[in-house]
């Protein structure tokens, strides 16, 4: 900015506010700037006649709308907001965005504390409280800077040399010991009371990033009147427009953007996402931004979220992020008061806050002219402009003297004095001369870094630009353009340009023409810059990265040990880690890594970036889906009864299910389940198995397809018949088992486990589509029209007489086991009706449309009271059918075939289906696998879990002794003793043979007696009855 | 990541439920052919051995979250572009090796 | 459905209160949602070759030509959704006496047909703030430009799956719902919808 006009309005250099700091706030928060000792008295973009109060580190202070907590502490004088994450070194502000690596803080109080907040973006408002974080006892004071004493061991790679043995140290003490010393802020440790959202947002052209080329591309493109979404993460559009004093079209460049803002908001079709960050890009044109609603207000509004997540699907993207700036890497370079220039003019510009009162300007680039520019008409002394060229551009040296200030060429800053403010840097001059300056704020430059970070989230490596001593985007995600800063086109003239036509370039790609953007004349400027990766010979510590207190000689370092790539440097030394992710250490790391390899820095290459571009809270990305609301909730027929009756639930998947139904003065669920089994066992339950997966299946073709996917044939099942089957997959492993009834020649109805009903349609529908196109079979889910429920026990008949309309025969000789039909009920209601059983007892399963679901189970609950009918849940189910031996999900777990569950008679071999081929692999018919078995305690006292591993009696616990495993345990009450299903390697061989069935884990350690898997009414007299 | 469906238009990957390469045949597995070494190893192919290409692969989705079709989705490995989606059925209908069992109704 | 004595009860039942408000107290709330009570609904699945077959009769016996890519189409009193190929979500508000299989046989040997009327719970909603609430959870662009009346989809709505379609351009919407996730449905809803109220009409 050689030759940048003064602006049309330009204030008068202000006489500077040195107001008495007051340590109180007045009551009604209207203070106007008293208290804030480097307000400037006049312009920025804040609402003067309003104040805010606010807290740090417990003290008080005020601020205006439109402060972000940076500048309302700078405000006030407040430079010293943190400690180091290593050393602990007292840390200041660097920069006025989101890169900011040093002023995080801890942002409101308990449940809503949330550590590692940025303050440089953390949006003033009345009542916010922060507190800085990683020091003990005081920030002033902090015992843990003898970090900085134990430096030589904290370099780079310290964690893998110093923390190496003894191994079982690491959890014990290295861990919670560096985890205590080195660190960021803490986690508020209590549920957020706050909600997320997630929505979605579809376009045209996305544009992202609200400053010169995001406004002109937005523009541009919205005139067309396509769907524009433009995003900005500022509270305000206009990015270095609002940062920098600049003239457009005569207009001052706060007012241009406030025009632009005004005919974009006239643009229905232009949608505005403020406080909105784009931090990832995915594949086919999804992107994710993280809007952040209530952040800037203390407390949510009722109803409205704290942030919300945007799923955006974009036909488009223009990418207009701007640049980061560069800080220079010198001596004590992270003292406080030492910031980027390009922050320094935003805290003059737009904050109308003076970081100093006696400023050093060390920079590199020709925008020097403007800081100084912009320095002077605040009013803050200029000690001195330092530029590394030997020969400074006439425009530095233009403002310098306008400015009043010494210009020294060819000259470096060497060290930072100060600790916890800067007051002094030491230089070397062009003659090799050290000397002193003081001073309270040293606005620093190395240059601009483009923002790639989401034209390589896809993977696309950025390209190295010598000219601009910087990474360009490359290989841009599909759909995407890059304009502006963002792209290397750092002069306004430039970005404007680029940004109306990417803007129009993008709807051109979607179909739409417009008429091109009139770009505005700007002032002129240079932004040329000489790099200069390091000051050599620099005193003190020379920071590259600040989060993570990595210096030049850790770079170094990681060079001579051989950690060169990018990748490497990054892992070994943690530059570029942590929540600002090396925004403004990057790539000065990889430029000193390429000085000390002797490289070039294109061939030292760059890390890739990935989502997030900024920190996002795991709490929007949940959005609704915490707690109760985790996933969906189905919900059974009966449960509005059930909750009535005090059922205790448990979750089946998705399903709540009734596990059992406690009765007054039952203290403990084995008592009421118990109970229930008795009830069932001795007169009739009633259970709710609507849950389990009912598919309608359909087609001339319907047998075949079941002789494919089911291993044993149905050629032979009659109208009003049902079966069990077996389903495999195709590498010969059981899938699931389930019944199919016959509903009429080509109807048929299949019932699958609940937990396996959505595999076992998906399987189905391969099957039917993909394997077997040519059979005519249509499948239809029928899970939720069908209220279905068994009732089981030796009265069950006499319930279903009353249940069942009187026309119907229901008699064991008219509706044997396993006789399928429909009927009607409850004088007249469609159902259907299934004799078969699962508890082994005498039991139907009755199916009725859903929403009479509960009428005909009240009415079966009413009906049966004369045989005592209770309702039984989960529990009393699982028991019944291990007292059975019928395997479930823990013995059909993916790792049995149907021999080994005892099924193996049910595969056929006169067919193809799916899995029959697979399973004869010797493998699956060794002899020596484990089997289904039944088990009991020898001690009938004893107790058995599932899990216990099987050894031989007499023989050492011992993997190799392993000869399976209890995959189900229960206590019978039928018996009134455990019993337990297992895979027993010989298993069926050895009925009456005692093992030791051991459960190291739990401290279990139980003989068990091998027996039959049936362990209840074993020839089935009782379901035939 | 999405799929252009074409039954539905573009979704969401959560809408799909992937299964793999759509290049494998399964073989005849009717008991009456003999299982010899070739069959044995055309079934060890068809279960358990992929390729994994760098590039245009053939796979296997179903839009289970929308109108439930099998897929057979063209992507590049490399790029996740998606190169064409076709209808399952449609494609295995192409193959031409499937006989009814039995007579159409 | 045969007309009974033994009351139907809807999914919502106990979950919500007819013309009762949630969310934001507003004279106008944002979302009017109503569930359409005991509709008739039953899949129509084309069998095996006999796509134009069934086209041909759905034309004839009830003056609707089936849609084949995701739309509704609508007759005198029964509409077709396109769901998947060849398969259609068939609808008549009220039911009719011999459920919907009995309507429908005539369509016997062209399509299977599965009556489904108690399995879905059928919401119907409108109002000014419609779409911004929807887009809370529907993945899909509802945009007047993109997605209009007679348009259909089915999807996913925060992880459970809906058929929905456009009825007119107030905008109103219809979205079915697996019976058992009626009521999860109706808690996303209240809860993306609060902002700008909600009111369950008495359907």
């Amino acid at each position: 900015m050689s030759e940048q006009t003064s602006s049309p309005d330009r204030p008068q250099a202000p006489q500077f506010s040195v107001a008495t700091r007051s340590a109180l706030v007045g009551k009604d928060g209207r203070t106007g700037t008293r208290g804030q000792s480097c307000r400037l008295p006049t312009g920025g973009l804040i609402e003067r006649a309003r104040s805010h109060s606010f807290t740090f580190d417990g003290r008080s202070y005020a601020g205006h709308p439109g402060d972000t907590l940076a500048s309302a502490l700078l405000a006030n004088g407040v430079h010293l907001v943190g400690r180091s994450f290593k050393y602990h070194r007292p840390r200041g502000i660097l920069t006025a965005g989101p890169e900011e690596p040093n002023a995080l803080v801890e942002l409101r109080e308990g449940a809503r504390r949330e550590p590692n907040t940025r303050a440089t973006t953390a949006e003033l408002y009345n009542g916010l409280i922060a507190r800085s974080q990683n020091r003990w006892p005081s920030l002033r004071f902090d015992l843990m800077a003898i970090n900085s004493l134990l430096a030589p061991i904290l370099s780079a790679g310290f964690y893998y040399k110093t923390f190496m043995w003894p191994s079982a140290f690491w959890e014990k003490v290295y861990e919670p010991l560096i985890r205590r010393a080195a660190g960021l802020g803490r986690a508020a440790g209590k549920a957020d009371p706050d909600t997320y959202e997630k929505a979605h947002l579809h376009c045209d052209v996305l544009v992202i990033g609200g400053g010169a080329a995001g406004l002109m591309a937005a523009l541009a493109a919205g005139r067309t009147g396509l769907r524009v979404v433009l995003t900005e993460q500022d509270f305000r559009l206009g990015g270095r427009l609002i940062a920098d004093n600049r003239v457009l079209d005569d207009r001052r460049s706060v007012d241009w953007v406030a025009h632009m803002a005004g005919e974009l908001a006239g643009l229905p079709n232009v949608r505005m996402l403020l406080r909105s960050t784009v931090f990832g890009v995915y594949d086919h044109g999804t992107y994710a931004a993280l809007e952040r609603v209530s952040d800037h207000i203390a407390v949510p509004p009722q109803y409205e979220p704290r942030q919300r997540l945007w799923h955006i699907h974009a036909r488009r993207c223009v990418l207009a992020a701007g640049a980061i700036e560069r800080p220079l890497v010198f001596g004590d370079n992270d003292r406080p008061g030492v910031m980027l220039a390009g922050a320094v003019r935003a805290y003059l510009n737009r904050y109308a806050v003076a970081p100093g009162r006696h400023a050093v300007v060390f920079s590199t680039s020709d925008e020097t002219a403007a800081t100084v520019a912009d320095l002077a008409r605040a009013g803050v002394g200029i000690a001195a402009v330092i530029d590394p060229r030997a020969s400074v551009p006439h425009g530095i040296e233009a403002a310098a003297r306008a400015a009043g200030a010494r210009l020294i060429g060819g000259g470096v800053i060497i060290r930072a004095l100060g600790r916890a403010r800067v007051r002094a840097v030491e230089i070397r001059t062009a003659t090799g001369a050290i000397e002193r300056i003081a001073c309270d704020l040293v606005c620093v430059c190395g240059g601009w870094t483009p923002s790639i970070h989401l034209a390589s989230h896809l993977g696309g490596r950025p390209a190295w630009s010598d000219r601009l001593a910087a990474f360009l985007p490359a290989a841009l995600p599909g759909g995407m353009a890059a304009a502006g800063a963002a792209n290397g086109q750092l002069a306004l003239a430039d970005a404007l340009a680029a940004g109306a036509e990417a803007g129009l370039e993008a709807a051109a790609q979607c179909g739409a023409s417009g008429q091109p953007v009139a770009v505005p004349a700007t002032d002129g400027e240079s932004t040329f810059n000489a790099a200069l990766w390091r000051v050599r010979a620099a005193r003190g510590k020379a920071f590259v990265d600040l989060q993570n207190d990595v210096t030049d000689e850790d770079v170094a370092l990681a060079g001579h040990e051989g950690f060169r790539a990018g990748e490497h440097l990054k892992r070994y030394t943690t530059l570029g880690m942590a929540t600002d992710q090396g925004k403004t250490s990057n790539v000065t790391g990889l430029a000193l890594m390429a000085e000390f390899t002797a490289k070039p820095i294109a061939q030292t290459g760059s890390t890739t970036f990935r989502p997030p571009y900024t920190p996002v809270a795991i709490g929007a990305l949940a959005g609704g889906h915490r707690g109760k609301e985790f996933r969906p909730t189905r919900l059974a027929p009966s449960h509005n009864w059930a909750c009535e009756r005090g059922a205790r639930f448990v979750e089946a998947g998705q399903w709540l299910r009734a596990q059992f139904y406690p009765q007054p003065g039952e203290t403990d669920w084995l008592t009421s389940v118990k109970r229930e089994v008795r009830t069932v066992r001795s007169r009739v339950g009633l259970c709710d198995v609507s849950t389990l997966g009912k598919i309608d299946v359909q087609g001339a073709d319907a047998v075949e397809f079941f002789d494919r996917v089911y291993s044993a044939s149905w050629k032979a099942l009659p109208i009003g018949k049902a079966r069990y089957g077996l389903m495999l997959r195709e590498d010969g492993m059981v899938l699931d088992d389930g019944t199919v009834a016959r509903l009429t020649a080509e109807r048929y109805v299949v019932t699958t486990t609940t937990a396996n009903a959505a595999k076992v349609l998906q399987h189905m529908e391969f099957c039917a589509q993909w394997l077997w196109p040519e059979l005519d079979v249509q499948l239809a889910s029928v899970t939720d029209a069908w209220a279905q429920f068994a009732l089981a026990g030796p009265c069950a008949r006499h319930l279903l007489h009353k249940v069942v309309d009187g026309q119907h025969d229901v008699s064991d000789a008219a509706f044997p086991y396993l006789a399928a039909g429909q009927v009607t009920v409850m004088g007249g209601l469609p159902a259907r009706l299934f004799r078969i059983s699962f508890s082994g007892e005498l039991a139907y399963e009755i199916a009725a449309p859903a929403g009479y679901g509960e009428a005909l189970w009240r009415h079966m609950m009413e009906s049966g009271r004369e045989f005592g009918v209770e309702p039984y849940g989960t529990e009393a189910l699982g028991i019944m059918r291990i007292e059975k031996g019928h395997v479930a999900g823990n013995e059909i777990n993916g790792h049995t075939t149907a021999a080994d569950l005892g099924l193996g008679r049910m595969l056929s071999g006169a067919k193809d289906f799916v899995g029959r081929v697979m399973a004869q692999r010797p493998g699956l018919m060794a002899a020596d696998r484990p089997r289904l078995v039944g088990l009991k305690p020898v001690d009938r006292q004893d107790c058995l879990r599932a899990g216990a591993h099987f050894i031989r009696a007499g023989a050492k616990p011992t993997g190799r002794e392993d000869e399976g495993y209890m995959t189900s345990a229960a206590f019978s009450p039928t018996l009134d003793h455990w019993v337990g299903l297992g895979l027993l390697v010989h298993g069926p061989e050895r009925h009456g043979e005692q093992v030791r069935a051991y459960d190291p884990v739990r401290g279990g350690d139980v003989a068990v007696e091998v027996c039959h898997p049936v362990f209840y009414d074993p020839t089935g007299e009782r379901l035939r009855g | 990541m999405r799929i252009d469906c074409c039954y539905c238009g573009p979704r969401g990957h959560e809408e799909f439920v992937y299964l793999g390469d759509a290049t494998v045949e399964r073989p005849n597995g009717d008991p009456d052919q003999p299982l010899d070494e070739a069959a044995r190893q055309r079934w060890v192919d068809y279960v358990y051995l992929r390729d994994n290409p760098a590039g245009a692969h053939r796979e296997l989705w179903q839009h289970v979250s929308g109108c439930r079709a099998w897929l057979v989705v063209t992507r590049n490995s490399l790029t996740h572009a998606v190169l064409q989606v076709e209808a399952a059925r449609d494609v295995a209908l192409g193959r031409g090796l499937h006989q009814k069992p039995t007579p159409a109704l | 459905m045969a007309e009974l004595d033994h009351p139907f009860r809807s999914a919502l039942a106990g979950a919500v209160t007819a013309g009762g408000q949630y969310g934001r107290r507003s004279a106008c709330p944002g979302v009017v949602v109503s569930e359409i009570h005991a509709p008739g609904l039953a899949m129509v699945a084309a069998r095996k070759g006999r796509r134009g077959d069934l086209i041909a009769a759905v034309r004839a016996g009830f003056g609707v030509d089936l849609p084949t890519t995701p739309r509704r189409a609508t007759g005198q009193e029964i509409a077709f959704v396109w769901v998947g190929p060849d398969q259609w979500l068939a609808l008549q508000h009220p039911a009719p006496k011999d459920g919907m299989e009995g309507l429908l046989a005539p369509l016997a040997g062209l399509a299977s047909l599965v009556e489904v009327s108690h399995g879905r719970t059928l919401f119907a909603l409108t109002g000014s703030r419609v779409r911004e609430a929807l887009a809370k959870g529907v993945p899909i662009d509802l945009h007047a430009s993109a997605f209009g009346p007679g348009d259909a989809a089915s999807t996913l709505v925060a992880h459970i799956p809906v058929n929905l379609w456009q009825v007119d351009d107030r905008p109103s919407y219809e979205f079915a719902i697996a019976r058992s996730l009626a009521q999860s449905f109706w808690q996303w809803l209240t809860v993306a919808a609060a902002e700008y109220g909600v009111q369950f009409a008495d359907g």
